[in-house]
C-alpha cells in the first residue's frame, strides 16, 4: 500500500479536490451542530425555565 | 458482481480512492429523484390532520430527502456493473471510476444511518422506522434482488418510491392511516405504466445491461396490454384521498380531468405498436406520468395552503 502511495502522490488537482471535500464536510457537520441547537430549543419550548427541579 | 466492481476499480485511474469531486458525491444522491421525493413526502406532511412546528417539518424533509440520497448512493454503488453498459447511466459517479464502490457504499450507508437516527432523534418514531425501512427496501429487495431477477421488479420496488407521503404524514402525526396508504396507493400504481413507458422507448438499453424489464421479457404487446391495465386501476385510487376526506373538490375535479388524460394515453399507447409513432406515444404517456404524478401532489399541497382542504392547517 505505502509503495504504491509513493508511487502516486497526490496532484494539485487531488489537493483541490480533497480540500473542496473537506470544506464541504466541514459545511454539513456545522449545518448538523445548528440542526440539533434550534431543534432542541423547539422540542423543549419556551417553558424549560419554569419547571420544578 | 464483486469481480466487476474489482474490476471497476482496477480500470479507474482513481484506483487509490479519494479522487470525487463534491459533485460527483452530490450526484451519487440521484438529486432529481430527491426532489420528488422532498415534493411528495411535503404532500404528506401538510395533507396530514396532526400539527407539527415549521421547524420540525423541515428537518423532517431533510431527512427524508437524506434517506432519499442515501438509498440513490447504495444504488449506484450496487449497480455500477450494469450502469456501465447503459447510455443513460455510463457516465455515472462510480462506473466511470470518480468515486470507488467502497467509498460510494460507505458515503451511502453513513447517510441511510444518519438520516433514520436525525428522524428517530428529533421528529418521531414511526417516520425513522419507516424511512430505515424505504432505504432497505431499495437498496436490498429492489436493487439486490428484484431488478435483476424478475420483470414485476418496478412492480414490487415501485413501493421504495411510494413510501414519502407516508413517511411525511407519520412525520406529522407519529401514525399510519388509511388516508396516508390512499397516497402510497397513488405512486406505487403509477410506477408501472411510468417506467414501462421509458423501458419500451429504452429496451435496447435494459437488454444490453440484463435487466428484465418487462419489454425485454414479456415483449411490448404485453407491456402495452399491462400499462393500460395498471392505468385504468391506477385512476380511480387517485380519488380515494376524496373518499376519506383528506383532499377537497380542487383536487377531485381536476384530477378527473387528469385521469381521463392518462387514460387517453395509456390507449394510445396500447393502440399505436408501429414505427415512431408508437416510440413517440410511449415517450408521449412517460412525460405526462411525470406531469400527472406532478399535478396530483401540487394539489394536495395547494388545497391546503388555500384552505380548501377538509382538515385544519397543518403547522402550530
Amino acid at each position: 500500500m505505502s509503495q504504491t502511495m509513493d508511487q502516486r502522490p497526490f496532484s494539485p488537482e487531488d489537493m483541490s479536490r480533497r480540500r473542496k471535500r473537506s470544506i464541504a464536510l466541514a459545511l454539513v457537520l456545522a449545518g448538523l451542530v445548528v440542526l440539533f441547537f434550534v431543534t432542541t430549543i423547539v422540542r423543549l419550548g419556551g417553558e424549560v425555565a419554569l419547571r420544578n427541579f | 458482481m464483486s469481480d466487476i466492481h474489482a474490476d471497476i476499480s482496477d480500470k479507474s485511474e482513481a484506483a487509490l480512492g479519494g479522487q470525487g469531486t463534491v459533485r460527483d458525491y452530490w450526484t451519487l444522491l440521484k438529486p432529481r429523484v430527491m426532489s420528488l421525493v422532498i415534493f411528495t413526502a411535503l404532500a404528506g406532511l401538510v395533507a396530514a390532520p396532526g400539527v407539527i412546528h415549521p421547524w420540525l417539518a423541515a428537518v423532517a424533509l431533510l431527512a427524508i430527502a437524506v434517506g432519499a440520497g442515501a438509498s440513490g448512493a447504495l444504488n449506484m454503488w450496487y449497480d455500477a456493473d450494469i450502469d456501465a453498459l447503459m447510455a443513460r447511466t455510463a457516465n455515472r459517479p462510480v462506473p466511470r471510476g470518480a468515486i470507488l464502490p467502497g467509498e460510494a457504499l460507505g458515503f451511502g450507508m453513513a447517510l441511510a444511518v444518519g438520516s433514520v437516527l436525525v428522524l428517530g432523534l428529533l421528529v418521531n418514531i414511526v417516520a425513522a422506522a419507516l424511512l430505515a425501512f424505504t432505504i432497505f427496501f431499495y437498496a436490498v429487495i429492489y436493487t439486490m434482488w428484484l431488478k435483476r431477477s424478475t420483470p414485476q421488479n418496478i412492480v414490487i420496488g415501485g413501493a421504495a418510491g411510494a413510501f414519502p407521503p407516508m413517511i411525511g404524514w407519520a412525520a406529522a402525526t407519529g401514525s399510519v392511516s388509511l388516508a396516508s396508504i390512499a397516497l402510497f396507493l397513488i405512486i406505487f400504481m403509477w410506477t408501472p405504466p411510468h417506467f414501462w413507458a421509458l423501458a419500451l422507448f429504452r429496451e435496447g438499453d435494459y437488454a444490453r445491461a440484463g435487466v428484465p424489464m418487462m419489454p425485454n421479457v414479456a415483449g411490448a404487446r404485453e407491456t402495452r396490454k399491462q400499462i393500460l391495465l395498471y392505468s385504468l386501476i391506477l385512476v380511480p385510487i387517485t380519488f380515494l384521498p376524496s373518499l376519506l376526506g383528506t383532499t377537497g373538490m380542487l383536487y377531485t375535479v381536476v384530477t378527473a380531468g387528469l385521469g381521463v388524460a392518462f387514460i387517453w394515453h395509456a390507449v394510445d399507447v396500447y393502440r399505436i405498436t408501429e414505427g415512431d409513432a408508437a416510440r413517440r406515444a410511449c415517450r408521449r404517456l412517460f412525460g405526462f406520468s411525470i406531469l400527472y404524478l406532478f399535478a396530483l401532489f401540487a394539489l394536495i399541497i395547494a388545497e391546503r395552503i388555500l384552505g380548501l382542504a377538509p382538515f385544519a392547517p397543518v403547522f402550530g
